[in-house]
C-alpha cells in the first residue's frame, strides 16, 4: 500500500480518536448486551442445547455483531464533515486515487471496530467465554467481524454520500436491527418453536455470522455456518465497497 | 509549440438544462498570467472545474502540459494548484499540521513537508496562527491558509478561482506579491478568474472574456482595451463594462 493511502487511513483513524462517539457507542451497547442478557436469562444456559459454553458463550456473538452496528456510522460522519467543510474537494484535487478517499474512512472505521472487538474478546475471556479452538477461534471471530463491519461501513458511507446528510449513515443500523430478531439470536434453533421464524432465519445472513461465531466459541454449531458466513460477508463487503464508490461518483464537488 | 493549457471545442451542459460552455477553444502558453473574465454564471467556474478534473466535460478536448488530465488524474494534480472561491480546509486541524499533511499527500517526505510548511507559514504571515486550529482563524487568515495549501507542492500551473474574496487589503497585497513572484521569477502559469478587475488589470497580461458560455474575446489585455477604446485611457474595468453593455445592447 502506498504512502498516500496509509496517510489517508491514518487520518481516518485520527478522526475517530478525536470524535470517538460512534465506536464508543457501539462498544457500550455491546457490553450492555453482554452483561444484561447474561444476568437476566443466563440461567437457561444450563439446558443442553446451549452446549458446554453456557449462555455467556451463546450470547457473546450478539455483542460482536452489535459492536459493528453501533459504530458503522463513523466513516459516513468523517466523509460528511469533510464535504461540509469543503476539505473533501482539497483531497479530491490531490494525487491520491479517488477511490481511497472513500475507502480510507471505511477501513479506519473497520480497524477501530476490530480493536474494540479484541477488547470485547478479552473481556469475554475474563468473564468465562469459551474459545473452542483457542487462537484460531479468535482469528476466525476477527475475520467474520472484519467483513461484517466493512459491509455496514460501506453501505452507511454510500447512503450518506448519496443523501449528503450525516444522520442517514444510521439508516443501515436501523435496517439491520430487525434482522437480529429474525435469527437465532436469543435461542438455539432446537428451542425455536415457530416454523416461520426458523424458515426466515435460514435466509437471514445474520444467522450465519451468529452460528459461525458459535461454532468457533463453543462448538454448538456446524462449521458450514462459518464457511457460508465468510462467503456471504465477503460478497456483501465487496458489494458495499462498490456501492460506496459508485455513490462517490455522484458527489457534487 | 504546444500550449501549456490547450482547450478545443469544450461543451458542458448541466442536468437542469443550463448550457454552461458552448464550444470553448483557448490556448494559454507556459508562464502566462491569464485571466478569464465574465459576468456571474458565464461559465468561468465550470471551466476551472473541468480543467482541474473536478467535473467532466460533455465533449471537446483539453490538455495540460501535453497531458490529458481526465486520463491521468493523479499525475496532473502534481502539476496544478487550485485555490477556489471556497475555503477548502479541515477546521479541526492545526495550521502547520494541515500544511504538512498536504505536502505529504503530494509525495513530500516528512522533513521536506515540514520545511515547506514553514516557508508557507512565513510567506503568508501565519506564524502566530501556526498551532491554532483552522476553525479558530479569522476569515482573512483562513483565506491565506487556503491559498498556502494550494502552493505546498510548488505547482507549475495555478488555477485561481476568485481567490481574494474575503481577504483584507493587506492580505490581498501579500497574496498578489506571492503570485506575481511565482509567475515572473519561477515561470508558474496562472489561470485566474476574478470579479476584481483592478487585480486582473494589474497582474495579468492575457485574457479571455466569456459571456453565456461563449468566448467573446481572447488576446492581450492591452489589445482588449484598444479594441474597446482606440484612443486609450480606459482601465480594464471600464473597458469590460463598456464591452459587456454593448454586447447586451446588441442582443436586445
Amino acid at each position: 500500500m502506498n504512502t498516500t493511502n496509509i496517510l489517508l487511513i491514518r487520518r481516518g483513524i485520527n478522526k475517530l480518536l478525536k470524535n470517538p462517539s460512534a465506536p464508543l457507542m457501539g462498544f457500550g451497547m455491546s457490553l450492555f448486551f453482554l452483561l444484561v442478557y447474561n444476568a437476566g436469562i443466563g440461567g437457561i444456559g444450563s439446558m443442553e442445547a446451549f452446549g458446554t459454553g453456557g449462555y455467556l458463550s451463546f450470547v457473546f456473538p450478539i455483542t460482536i455483531i452489535s459492536l459493528a452496528m453501533g459504530s458503522s456510522a463513523g466513516a459516513g460522519q468523517t466523509l460528511n464533515a469533510d464535504m461540509q467543510s469543503g476539505y473533501f474537494k482539497r483531497l479530491y484535487l490531490s494525487p491520491a486515487p479517488r477511490w481511497i478517499l472513500v475507502v480510507a474512512p471505511m477501513l479506519a472505521d473497520t480497524i477501530s471496530s476490530l480493536i474494540f472487538t479484541m477488547l470485547l474478546i478479552a473481556i469475554g475471556a475474563i468473564f468465562g467465554v469459551s474459545f473452542q479452538f483457542g487462537l484460531m477461534s479468535v482469528l476466525g471471530i476477527l475475520l467474520l467481524s472484519f467483513l461484517w463491519s466493512l459491509t455496514l461501513c460501506g453501505f452507511s458511507a454510500g447512503i450518506m454520500l448519496r443523501t449528503g446528510q450525516h444522520q442517514s449513515a444510521a439508516i443501515v443500523t436501523n435496517a439491520v436491527f430487525p434482522l437480529l430478531f429474525l435469527s437465532t439470536t436469543f435461542l438455539p434453533r432446537e428451542l425455536i418453536t415457530a416454523d416461520w421464524l426458523l424458515a426466515v432465519s435460514w435466509g437471514n445472513p445474520v444467522t450465519y455470522i451468529l452460528e459461525g461465531n458459535r461454532f468457533l466459541l463453543a462448538g454448538t454449531s456446524s462449521v458450514s455456518f462459518f464457511y457460508i458466513g465468510l462467503l456471504i460477508f465477503l460478497i456483501t463487503s465487496i458489494a458495499s465497497i462498490a456501492f460506496a464508490l459508485s455513490s462517490a461518483n455522484k458527489i457534487k464537488v | 509549440m504546444t500550449a501549456e493549457i490547450q482547450i478545443r471545442e469544450l461543451f458542458k451542459n448541466y442536468p437542469n438544462g443550463t448550457e454552461a460552455l458552448k464550444g470553448i477553444s483557448l490556448e494559454i502558453q507556459k508562464g502566462q498570467f491569464f485571466t478569464l473574465l465574465g459576468p456571474n454564471g458565464a461559465g468561468k467556474s465550470t471551466m476551472v472545474k473541468i480543467l482541474t478534473t473536478l467535473i467532466n466535460k460533455d465533449s471537446g478536448d483539453f490538455s495540460i502540459s501535453g497531458i490529458n488530465p481526465e486520463m491521468n488524474q493523479s499525475k496532473i494534480q502534481k502539476f496544478i494548484g487550485v485555490a477556489s472561491q471556497d475555503n477548502e480546509i479541515d477546521p479541526t486541524e492545526k495550521v502547520e499540521k494541515l500544511l504538512i499533511f498536504q505536502g505529504r499527500l503530494f509525495g513530500l517526505k516528512k522533513p521536506e513537508a515540514s520545511i515547506r510548511a514553514n516557508e508557507l507559514i512565513q510567506l503568508f504571515e501565519l506564524e502566530k496562527e501556526r498551532n491554532k486550529k483552522a476553525s479558530a482563524l479569522s476569515g482573512g487568515n483562513k483565506r491565506r491558509l487556503h491559498c498556502a495549501l494550494a502552493l505546498v507542492h510548488r505547482p507549475q500551473i495555478l488555477f485561481l478561482d476568485e481567490p481574494t474574496v474575503g481577504m483584507d487589503p493587506v492580505a490581498r497585497a501579500n497574496f498578489w506579491e506571492v503570485i506575481t513572484h511565482l509567475n515572473s521569477k519561477e515561470g508558474v502559469t496562472v489561470f485566474l478568474t476574478t470579479q476584481y478587475l483592478d487585480e486582473a488589470d494589474k497582474h495579468a497580461t492575457e485574457m479571455a472574456l466569456i459571456v453565456a458560455g461563449e468566448i467573446q474575446y481572447s488576446g492581450t489585455i492591452i489589445d482588449f482595451k484598444k479594441m474597446v477604446n482606440p484612443d486609450g485611457g480606459l482601465s480594464l474595468e471600464d473597458s469590460y463594462l463598456h464591452y459587456v453593455k454593448s454586447l447586451v445592447n446588441q442582443k436586445n
